[in-house]
């Protein structure tokens, strides 16, 4: 009996808050950081008598991030109430795009367990509101069981778009790298910054089975996955357990199952999922998108990643790897490209930044955004190397001395001592000079013809280099000693 | 005559000539109302134990007494919308149309009763108990904002605000006689106005003369940024316009609706109202509305009762209202607050709006309905290519006595017919005063297309010329 393989056939449904100074529906501030209840209105309370207005900044949000996974723009979309009783959840009902939402479908590319590029197909993007915060004292942090339990509204009505992939990823690696590749597109559309560490990326997945011997497995759908990392583990391991079940000749329930994250296994979700119906938000009219709109928005789009990525490689000759670092974080791609406006060649540029810039970055835990030395000065410094005005070593010592002390490329010549140019001409024969004088033995011995192997020559040429603090060229250095002994 | 009996232009001239004092005037009203409110019951909550403040000394309504339906949100006054559920919440907003009506120098006397969130057309189905026709305080005032038309009828104020789901302004209007409109929906900002049916809710004025109805909706209409289905472009003129004429202006009867049987009072005054609008040069003609006959009833309460359970959704208490301390749990929480908050009435259009949208039905019901509501839209379209005003009554039988056995519940759903289809396509309706049938007065009901409020109610101010101006009612004997 041969034996039996599996498919995991994944769906992936993601929750990204749209970048918004105000609310969805009312024009409170969007800062959840905010001491708890203090950016709150009548509206995003669900006070009886309010009304949701819709704020249609964020319907640009929710253009912008469309576009970025190649979905279209419905010319009319709807409002509809999903109903669920939560404490966190004011109205006792989302208002949420589900059924009619702003996008019709679209797609991202990732590379399958072969390499090959394979599309993972967006079934639409929609814009619904976020609900409040809970906190929980005693119990382990959830609602059922606390000893009292706190609500904080400043998240209720945040703007969020939720993504639902088809079931197109086969593995947790296509996963995250549809994820990923899909935060990177995001955040380069301006429509979200989608800072992880800020709970501004949620995953849930709908993992089934496929069988060889032509057994479905049930969909089960696993929540709770706030990290890259996390979904990555769920879907490994909800494939393992799944696929066990299976090999044991069992069934898999359809069922919605919790990530606990600590621990590292999926269990039966404790909340009975309170079934939901949807009916029209009557209090918002629908979204009516014209080709207009559409367009202005779009041309408000900035240039892919992938594309950005060709680009460098076509026209500047970038190496493909170099160009992708440098593509996979937006504001570094505009640093790289800030320094090549100026005049910088592109391929030294892309080299100091790949190597250079995200080492520093690297060991500072600096983003980009707030690294000190502006790409202008980078690509003077890259000229000066390209020049021979510095070597590399002196560049990079420069740039270090820049980036600790926050001073200019000049500053930090005279402050490292560095003699721009080299030393060389008088200055350097004045220097043999003083060096020859100072060893009247090793010059007679040179003389004498008794250094045969050059050892004393170089000797000499050691001490010279010495003097000048390694900035004289060893070639003009061991010329101009051999022609000062003769 | 008392200062209490003016109409609101008499008493906007009275104090503009300074004839008497705001403060006068206010007292002649708070007298009135404490020598009648034992007997009438009309209040929830007052708030004349010593005048508000004027907001506006030099605004059109300056010192005008008022009262307010209590679903309209006012900021630190107890709101009640008739339920236990919400307890003694005092909203931290006022509703944009009680907002402008301050800003306009309007005094609130306090908030008056109806069925509990709008759910019921007696004013008996409220936590406060029932309000009292003046005219005759054995019968029921209609509803849902019973209490806005018993106020004004009985000379509390010279007029006031209701809201107008399937009929909530104008039944109770012709049951106590005064007038009452139910305006354009995208008229009057619905902000603030405590939700049943949101595509069906509007708010309108009551008053005691056509005029005075004019005078308030110049004042609370307009576009209202915190209402997304409030108009937007077009400016409404509600000054009265003495070269309104009805010569060869087509006034339609529903042809599905005359072989209804009415009370015999309500027959006559559509005889008579008739006859005026033939004098004053109208044609009367015939519309036939099958779409409305047949399924305008069952349309209404599939979507007023969906969108109503959703509406009513976040009363949970824990935000606001009525709540309990000792419950195990959220869920057990809920359930205690929800159970004990709100009364049956309400509950059984949960329950009802619950099965209507339930995912297995939604279709079938829901779904089903918001399509019909697109035909009854276009068949009133259409026949409003045929005529200006359509006439018919606002109900086919006088008020009822108060405690009466409830009758099946579903006849009491049929007796709005002739009011919710105004609320599914959207139109304005007018509730005008005719006359008298022993002590009970009797309304009749113009419908208009959308928009064409202003005109509404010039026509109804000829027909006030002639029918005669309702007095002030005086059942209680107070």
């Amino acid at each position: 009996m041969p034996e039996l393989t599996f498919t995991p056939v994944i769906g992936i449904e993601i929750h990204i808050r749209l970048k918004s100074d105000s609310k969805l529906f009312c024009s409170c501030s969007t800062n959840t950081d905010a001491p708890a209840n203090t950016n709150i209105c009548p509206v995003c309370m669900g006070l009886p008598g309010t009304l949701p207005h819709l704020n249609h900044r964020v319907v640009e949000q929710g253009m912008l991030a469309g576009f970025a996974l190649n979905c279209g723009i419905r010319p009319k979309s709807l409002f509809f109430r999903k109903s669920y009783f939560y404490p966190d959840l004011p109205k006792g009902h989302q208002v949420s795009q589900c059924d009619l939402p702003i996008t019709t479908s679209g797609y991202i590319e990732v590379h399958d367990s072969d390499g090959n590029l394979k599309k993972i197909r967006v079934h639409h993007l929609h814009l619904e509101e976020d609900v409040g915060s809970l906190h929980h004292s005693g119990s382990d942090g959830r609602l059922e069981g606390a000893a009292t339990s706190y609500v904080d509204y400043n998240r209720s009505g945040t703007p969020l778009a939720e993504i639902v992939s088809e079931p197109d990823v086969a593995s947790s690696a296509e996963a995250v790298e549809y994820v990923m590749t899909l935060r990177r597109r995001v955040i380069y559309s301006g429509a979200s910054d989608v800072e992880l560490e800020k709970g501004m990326m949620r995953f849930d997945a709908n993992v089934s089975m496929k069988c060889s011997d032509g057994r479905w497995g049930k969909k089960v759908e696993v929540k709770n996955m706030n990290s890259f990392k996390a979904l990555e583990r769920a879907i490994e391991y909800e494939i393992k357990r799944q696929r066990k079940i299976m090999l044991q000749g069992g069934e898999v329930m359809q069922e919605t199952r919790h990530w606990n994250d600590a621990k590292g296994v999926t269990s039966p979700s404790r909340v009975k999922e309170s079934y939901r119906k949807f009916i029209v938000e009557p209090d918002l009219p629908p979204l009516y998108i014209s080709q207009e709109w559409i367009d202005r928005v779009a041309a408000r789009m900035p240039e892919m990643p992938d594309v950005k990525a060709n680009r460098y490689v076509a026209d500047w000759g970038i190496p493909r790897e170099v160009a992708e670092v440098l593509t996979d974080d937006k504001n570094l791609a505009a640093y790289f490209e800030g320094c090549v406006e100026v005049g910088a060649n592109p391929v030294r540029a892309a080299h100091w930044v790949r190597t250079e810039v995200l080492r520093v970055l690297n060991e500072t835990g600096k983003k980009i955004g707030e690294f000190t030395v502006r790409p202008e000065v980078l690509a003077g410094l890259v000229a000066r190397v390209d020049d021979g005005k510095l070597s590399t070593t002196q560049g990079k010592e420069v740039f270090d001395h820049m980036c600790a002390s926050g001073s200019g490329i000049e500053e930090s010549i005279k402050a490292l001592g560095i003699t721009e140019g080299g030393v060389a001409g008088n200055a350097l024969t004045e220097i043999i000079a003083s060096v020859i004088a100072a060893n009247p033995d090793v010059l007679e011995e040179i003389r004498s013809g008794k250094d045969k192997k050059g050892k004393k020559l170089k000797f000499l040429q050691g001490l010279v280099m010495k003097e000048t603090k390694g900035q004289a060229k060893p070639q003009e250095v061991a010329e101009a000693i051999a022609e000062a002994v003769k | 005559m008392e200062l209490y009996e003016l109409n609101l232009r008499d008493a906007i001239a009275g104090l503009r000539d300074k004839k008497f004092s705001a403060s006068e005037l206010f007292d002649s009203c708070k007298a009135r109302i404490d020598s009648c409110e034992g007997k009438i019951h009309a209040f929830i909550t007052r708030t004349d134990s010593t005048p508000q403040p004027c907001a506006n000394p030099s605004g059109l309504l300056a010192g005008i007494p008022t009262v307010l339906k209590d679903n309209l949100c006012t900021r630190g006054i107890r709101t009640t919308a008739a339920s236990k559920i919400l307890g003694e919440w005092r909203p931290p907003y006022d509703a944009t149309a009680w907002k402008s009506l301050k800003e306009a120098g309007a005094i609130l006397m306090g908030k008056v009763n109806m069925d509990e969130f709008a759910m019921g057309n007696t004013c008996g189905n409220s936590a406060f108990g029932p309000t009292h026709n003046p005219n005759d305080i054995s019968r029921v005032p209609g509803g849902s904002s019973g209490g806005s038309a018993a106020a004004v009828s009985a000379g509390y104020v010279p007029f006031s605000l209701g809201s107008d789901t399937g009929g909530s302004i104008r039944q109770p209007a012709s049951f106590c006689g005064v007038y009452g409109l139910k305006p354009t929906y995208g008229m009057v900002s619905r902000y603030g106005l405590i939700s049943y049916g949101s595509s069906l809710d509007q708010i309108g004025p009551f008053a005691r003369t056509v005029e005075d109805l004019q005078v308030i909706m110049s004042v609370i209409s307009g576009h209202d940024p915190m209402d997304s289905s409030s108009f937007r472009d077009r400016p409404h003129d509600f000054s009265r316009k003495d070269d309104f004429s009805l010569k060869g202006k087509r006034v339609a009867l529903v042809k599905e609706f005359q072989d209804f049987t009415l009370d015999a009072p309500i027959a006559e005054a559509m005889a008579k109202t008739r006859k005026i609008l033939e004098d004053e040069g109208a044609i009367i003609t015939e519309i036939s509305l099958p779409v409305v006959a047949r399924y305008a009833v069952a349309c209404y309460y599939a979507l007023a009762m969906s969108e109503a359970h959703t509406n009513l959704e976040r009363y949970d208490g824990v935000r606001l209202g009525y709540t309990v301390k000792d419950a195990p749990g959220i869920k057990e929480m809920f359930e205690r607050v929800r159970s004990y908050g709100f009364g049956s009435e309400v509950k059984a259009r949960i329950i009802a709006g619950t099965c209507l949208t339930e995912p297995t039905r939604c279709e079938e019901y829901y779904v089903a309905a918001t399509k019909v509501r697109t035909l009854i839209a276009q068949e009133f379209t259409r026949a409003f290519g045929e005529t200006e005003f359509i006439l018919q009554p606002v109900t086919p039988s006088l008020p009822g006595k108060i405690g009466e056995p409830e009758e099946d519940a579903m006849k009491g759903y049929e007796t709005d017919l002739y009011t919710l289809p105004v609320n599914l396509a959207g139109l304005p309706g007018l509730s005008f005063f005719t006359g008298y049938a022993g002590s009970l007065p009797v309304g009749l009901q113009l419908i208009g297309p959308r928009w064409s409020d202003s005109d509404l109610l010039n026509t109804g101010i000829i027909l006030e010329r002639h029918l005669g101006t309702p007095k002030i009612a005086n059942g209680g004997e107070c």
